[in-house]
């Protein structure tokens, strides 16, 4: 017998589409991000690839000019019917520029765990603080002065503490926007080390302005352009053999 | 050739300018100095901060300060544990909860209540709060510290609302952004980043409020009932500082006792506000450090 690969839908997109101020920026998108794989978005400024990635865990919902249509699905549930807190809590962020909140590293990792009322015990958050640092590849770098501001850290420390932070309150999904766009190349190696670690246990979509980016660290990857979905694909063959012209222009450098 | 010689005028009158408002306050300091020192020499420092009668025109005549003091102290502590919270609300509301079109009128309507002069606000205050509190409580005049208190409160508003919105609003949308992918709800965001990213403005905000409230003279002369006795409660009526040295330096002789032990009430009060203020400044500052 076949043993037949187990590939579940963790996000489904059926027929999105976002609009600002009544401009449309994403056209009744349909794409699926399958359990444990990184998805990649790439695709030039203006392509909708963060209004879709800031839909997903509804980021969008605070700004007054923002409409959307259709359906996004996480495990069969329409995320637009869910509490956006609750949502939030199972599919996390990253964003570009690293915010550690204004306190002390252990403060920033135990702040979310407390709010949601995941932990009270002191050892459960100490617990909570060596794991998510582990698993974010800090722990070793910042064990001794987990005290100290977390405002102090380099760019790349910042940012896998914001990761740290992220799966302090254990989510199901991650999303990256352009999450090495401010950092340099062996921070952005670090952070995409802890990616590639973290799909092992997580479902991960990287919005990203760097092709190389994508094709190092994407199972698969899609290509927007002007709000629509070109192609989409097993990253190896994206990048070797794109079955639209555009795409094929936009890896090689030929425009965006 | 000509345009440097502008530039270098231009230069010197702001210098002048800039060099004049220190001019102006040293000058101020020094006046006061010189008339409060020579007043301590005939009088004792301690028996001045300390005494409780204040009778400056009987024989022989009392200089002790402590029950203004107190009054002062009553009057300013009630109108800041009503406006604090009040201000600090109010500003949380504008910055953060309401939606655009009300935070433009409420902003303006604050900031128009700082316009109103203060002996304004003393006369609706006797008109309508003093009346008000004598029947509330049921007590034998309403010119209390308490409504005295109520009326500080309305004029320290507009500066801690202001400033303490201006540094609410100057907390990065970022952290706001960073609390709520994790799922913290908009009212824990605000009170656990918003509020505590913006705190040592809004400390110099409460400060600058202090500020105003203990150097305020007209309404609390109209409203307080100005006896010179120490309060057992803030349903008495007090005499505060300010309003001492504003409704007796008319009455005194230029030179005498009197009229140097109101000089040397300025300096204490003088004292009392570069504190305030001081303290406010350092806080400000370490908020820019950092």
């Amino acid at each position: 017998m076949v043993k037949i690969m187990e590939k579940i839908d963790k996000i489904k997109v059926e027929n999105l589409s976002c609009f600002y101020g009544g401009k449309l920026a994403l056209e009744a998108l349909n794409i699926n991000v399958v359990k444990n794989e990184i998805l990649t978005i790439i695709g030039p400024a203006n392509s909708g690839k963060t209004s879709f990635l800031r839909t997903l865990n509804r980021m969008n919902d605070f700004d007054a000019n923002y409409a959307r249509k259709g359906a996004v699905y996480l495990d069969d549930e329409n995320i637009f019917y869910m509490n956006p807190e609750k949502l939030r809590k199972r599919v996390g962020m990253l964003f570009a520029m690293p915010i550690p909140l204004p306190m002390s590293i252990y403060e920033n990792i135990v702040y979310a765990p407390k709010r949601l009322g995941l932990v009270s015990k002191k050892s459960d958050m100490d617990d909570i603080v060596k794991e998510a640092l582990q698993e974010a590849s800090l722990w070793n770098e910042v064990k001794d002065r987990l005290n100290s501001s977390a405002m102090k850290m380099s760019g790349g420390q910042q940012q896998r503490l914001c990761i740290a932070r992220i799966l302090a309150i254990k989510p199901e999904v991650i999303l990256f926007d352009e999450p090495s766009s401010g950092l340099d190349p062996i921070s952005t190696a670090k952070v995409e080390e802890s990616m590639i670690e973290l799909k092992k246990k997580y479902t991960i979509v990287l919005v990203t302005n760097n092709v190389k980016q994508a094709s190092r660290v994407g199972d698969r990857t899609a290509f927007f352009l002007m709000g629509k979905l070109i192609e989409v694909g097993k990253t190896g063959e994206i990048f070797v053999s794109p079955k639209e012209k555009q795409t094929g222009d936009y890896i090689t450098g030929r425009f965006g | 050739m000509k345009r440097k010689i502008i530039d270098f005028i231009i230069e010197k009158i702001i210098f002048l300018c800039g060099v004049l408002s220190i001019v102006f306050v040293v000058l101020i300091f020094c006046f006061l100095l010189k008339e409060g020192v020579s007043f301590f020499k005939d009088y004792d420092v301690f028996k001045f901060v300390f005494g409780k009668l204040w009778y400056p025109s009987s024989e022989p005549a009392q200089f002790g300060i402590l029950a203004l003091i107190v009054g002062s102290i009553y009057v300013t502590a009630g109108a800041c544990l009503i406006a604090v919270p009040l201000g600090v609300a109010a500003a949380l509301y504008i910055s953060e909860i309401a939606p655009a079109g009300v935070r433009d009128v409420l902003k303006s309507c604050v900031e128009l209540m700082a316009a109103v002069p203060s002996v304004v606000i003393g006369f609706v205050g006797m008109a309508t709060l003093v009346p008000f509190v004598r029947e509330l409580f049921d007590i034998p005049t309403g010119l209390t510290a308490f409504s005295g208190s109520i009326m500080l409160a309305f004029m320290a508003m507009p500066t801690i609302v202001t400033i303490s919105e201006d540094a609410i609003r100057s907390v990065p949308w970022s952290y706001k952004e960073g609390a709520l992918a994790l799922g913290a709800t908009r009212w824990q965001t605000i009170r656990r980043i918003v509020l505590k990213a913006a705190m040592p403005g809004i400390i110099a905000a409460i400060m600058l409020g202090i500020g105003r409230v203990i150097g305020e003279t007209m309404a609390v002369m109209m409203i307080t009932g100005n006896a010179a006795h120490i309060p057992s409660s803030i349903f008495e009526p007090v005499r505060t500082m300010t309003a001492t040295i504003a409704a007796e330096m008319g009455e005194t002789v230029r030179g005498g006792m009197h009229y140097k032990s109101l000089f040397a009430i300025g300096l204490v009060l003088f004292v009392i506000t570069f504190s305030v203020n001081f303290i406010a400044d350092l806080i400000l500052g370490k908020k820019k450090r950092k």
